[in-house]
């Protein structure tokens, strides 16, 4: 590797202008990991004012019609503007890397789509404003409670509108990435060789594509109900009630793998480096990644056992049959690190705490995914604690994974060790704290989306514990924030490949030219910059 | 915290439920205590060892034997859960012919109204909390429905709850076995004041509930 091409690079202009019309893929990706990152700190925000609310019974730090806001506002952030959102910017900074592209295939359909994304959650959050306050139905959005007879504010509108641009941008970038995957690769790029993340976001591409119009139609009928007199919801009129929950979920069980299997993609590219092995059972591990994707079409109305109106054996067995593909992909995590030579750097053990937390989270959805369990479980906090297992402790660390992992890529320094691994205990024990008290309040028969709770028993510790974890994670992500003031003031370079790694975008300088490559390794493998590391090795052999 | 963390089950369906949860607890704890152990395991043994020689470790990239029968134990593992699970849901769902006793229950914004066949209509809200009176070793059909948005009945000390959804019935039955009283909550979010919409039940021997039917609610 030589690093004097570096100056070959043309600088790029940095001034605010050509930040707003840029379509540089890797502008735009981390316009969209900032974003997303701010929406992150807002949702947090509103999660330690629940937990503050929740604290002790009868607590009248928010009144009732706030706490209504601050779930919905807190459930719609996190899924719609951060989790989803943040795997679509790593996607955008990484994906033409990876396959040796110089951009994305689309790039000016990917500024409009981060451009509809960035506003699109403003316009959500603008219920806030209006007199009736922001929308007060959930994430989910239940009809008819939410529809014009109930929620009569502004802000529901304002919210159907918001989620519908940003699902509307969620689409046109899954076209661009399945595209840029399928026709941009390098030559030498076999689609076997194609590194597991990029392999991970063509299959939550797919998913995007199949389910986010489901939601889009959803939230259309729900606007004609609203606004031009429409009915489709409202049983009094011949419509049904259950037509939201159908639709909904038919978007909302794939969202949940659009929310999970790029931060698979992103572990299975952590845990190999810091092993010093190749990711083991690779192609193992992508088709169990089209078969979640598919299973994944057809489990929507597990979340509908309790309406008695679906056939809940079936969706039973299809929940049941995920947990095969995803045991797949920990054992070939396990394996990767079989015989390893494994470090603990800061990337490292935001992956395993990934492992240690998700593996409880997928369990639990296994249980519930047993309708006799779901009967006690449904709209209880056991299910809170179970998808705050998979999307906190699996997809939340995952992205603290991407962040230290790829940052000096992104920005040409490292984040400090020594402060990441504090972040990482903070968050980790301030989660476990956080929500493993959850799953025994649910299963005591706390309901979720309550602002108080019976006060005699043990609700009132667990609750107490919970609070005082989300405090610790707090503090937690306050650490992260300083990493990143302080580390900004760090002039050391870190060199193309800091941690020794894999993939193509490691072949290329920290952070990559405009035009991303001046010239490529030879790929003969799914890991060319190990190949060009280890010249006396054969590419091919698989030992 | 009970026995296996649920609430002790008091009706018949209650007791399918417990032992079906007592399986998949055993079974998942099964799992988690393998995975992490194989981790804790992993991570200790092959830790890189400070100022230790970094030779790189054998490169090996698959095993098909392993890889299939890590595909095929899970498949097996979950199919023995899924029959038990329909078992376990074959009998909660089970209607019986003749129910001893039928109520229709309407939840709306924010109470309950329990209407018995061949006796009163008990109504209350959040400030005044309903009971529902049930006999004691009788089958009790509920008739379930709503009058404005999505609500759901749990009773969590019957281990059980179904939605009540405006424009459609459902129908459950319910076989209670230990006299007392039970909590009941709206589980399903149906407005400001879905924390409050409680009601409660009250497991009574049927003499009591044939004078209590005859009298009226107190």
């Amino acid at each position: 590797m030589t690093t004097a091409r570096a100056t070959l690079a043309r600088q790029p202009r940095a001034d605010l202008l050509s930040w707003i019309t840029t379509t540089d893929h890797k502008r735009i990706g981390i316009l969209y990991l900032t974003t997303s990152l701010v929406y992150f700190g807002v949702a947090g925000l509103l999660a330690l004012a629940i937990r503050t609310q929740l604290a002790r019974p009868a607590n009248d730090f928010v009144g009732v019609h706030t706490y209504a806001q601050l779930f919905t506002l807190h459930g719609t952030a996190m899924i719609f503007l951060f989790v989803a959102p943040f795997a679509l910017g790593l996607a955008n900074f990484l994906l033409p890397l990876q396959i040796g592209a110089p951009d994305m295939a689309f790039p000016r359909l990917n500024a409009t789509s981060y451009w509809m994304f960035l506003f699109g959650g403003l316009v959500i959050f603008a219920g806030a404003a209006t007199n009736e306050g922001a929308a007060a139905t959930g994430w989910t959005a239940y009809a008819p409670l939410s529809e014009i007879k109930i929620s009569t504010g502004l802000g529901q509108d304002l919210w159907i509108v918001g989620v519908f641009i940003v699902s509307v941008a969620t689409i046109l970038t899954s076209i661009n990435f399945i595209t840029t995957v399928f026709v941009y690769r390098a030559p030498g790029m076999t689609m076997w060789r194609i590194p597991i993340f990029a392999w991970e976001m063509v299959a939550t591409s797919l998913l995007i594509f199949m389910a986010f119009p489901a939601l889009a139609a959803d939230l259309l009928l729900l606007f004609v109900d609203r606004n031009f007199g429409g009915h489709a919801f409202d049983p009094a009129y011949g419509g049904s009630a259950l037509l939201w929950q159908h639709l909904f979920w038919f978007f909302g069980h794939p969202e949940v793998y659009v929310m999970i299997l790029p931060y698979f993609g992103v572990i299975s590219e952590i845990i190999p480096v810091f092993s010093r092995k190749p990711i083991f059972g690779y192609t193992g591990i992508v088709l169990a990644a089209f078969a979640i994707a598919g299973l994944s079409m057809g489990v929507w109305a597990h979340h509908m056992f309790t309406t008695g109106a679906v056939d809940d054996p079936f969706f039973s067995f299809m929940s049941f049959l995920i947990a095969v593909p995803t045991g797949v992909k920990f054992f070939d995590w396990i394996a990767t690190m079989w015989g390893g030579s494994i470090s603990f750097e800061t990337p490292m053990l935001f992956a395993l705490g990934f492992l240690v937390n998700f593996l409880l989270g997928g369990i639990t959805g296994v249980m519930i995914a047993s309708p006799p369990i779901d009967f006690q479980a449904h709209q209880s906090y056991f299910i809170v604690a179970h998808m705050h297992y998979v999307l906190g402790g699996g997809s939340l660390f995952a992205i603290f994974a991407a962040l230290f992992f790829w940052w000096p890529k992104m920005f040409g320094r490292k984040l400090r060790e020594g402060l990441g691994a504090w972040s990482f205990w903070l968050l980790f024990i301030g989660f476990n704290v956080t929500f493993l008290p959850m799953h025994f309040m649910g299963l005591e028969g706390m309901p979720r989306r309550v602002y108080t709770y019976d006060a005699t028993g043990v609700l009132p510790l667990l609750n107490a514990i919970a609070t005082a974890g989300s405090y610790l994670m707090a503090i937690g992500v306050l650490v992260f924030l300083w990493n990143v003031v302080v580390s900004a003031f760090d002039r050391t370079p870190v060199g193309d490949d800091p941690w020794e790694a894999n993939s193509l975008e490691w072949a290329t300088t920290s952070p990559p030219p405009e035009y991303n490559f001046d010239r490529l390794p030879p790929i003969r493998s799914d890991r060319p910059v190990f190949d060009a590391r280890h010249p006396e090795r054969d590419p091919s052999a698989v030992r | 915290m009970g026995r296996s963390w649920w609430p002790q089950p008091v009706t018949t369906q209650a007791s399918l439920m417990a032992s079906n949860w007592l399986l998949f607890l055993c079974a998942g704890a099964v799992v988690a205590l393998i995975i992490w152990g194989l981790v804790a395991f992993a991570l200790l043994r092959w830790r890189r060892k400070r100022g230790a020689a970094t030779t790189l470790p054998a490169q090996l990239r698959t095993n098909i034997a392993l890889e299939i029968t890590w595909t095929l134990v899970p498949l097996v593992l979950v199919c023995i859960l899924f029959i038990y699970t329909y078992r376990a849901e074959a009998g909660v769902e089970a209607l019986v012919p003749y129910p001893d006793v039928t109520v229709a229950v309407n939840a709306y914004r924010w109470g309950w109204s329990f209407g018995y066949r061949g006796g009163p209509t008990v109504q209350g809200s959040f400030s005044d909390v309903p009971q529902l009176v049930l006999p004691r070793n009788e089958t009790t059909r509920i008739i379930l429905t709503s009058s404005d948005v999505n609500h759901a009945f749990w009773v969590p000390a019957f281990l059980f709850k179904r939605d009540a959804i405006p424009g459609r019935i459902t129908v459950f039955d319910l076989r209670p076995e230990k006299d007392g009283t039970y909590v009941g909550h709206c589980a399903e979010f149906c407005g400001y004041a879905h924390a409050l919409m409680g009601f409660s039940v009250k497991v009574v021997p049927p003499a009591d509930y044939a004078r209590w039917l005859k009298s009226g609610p107190s």
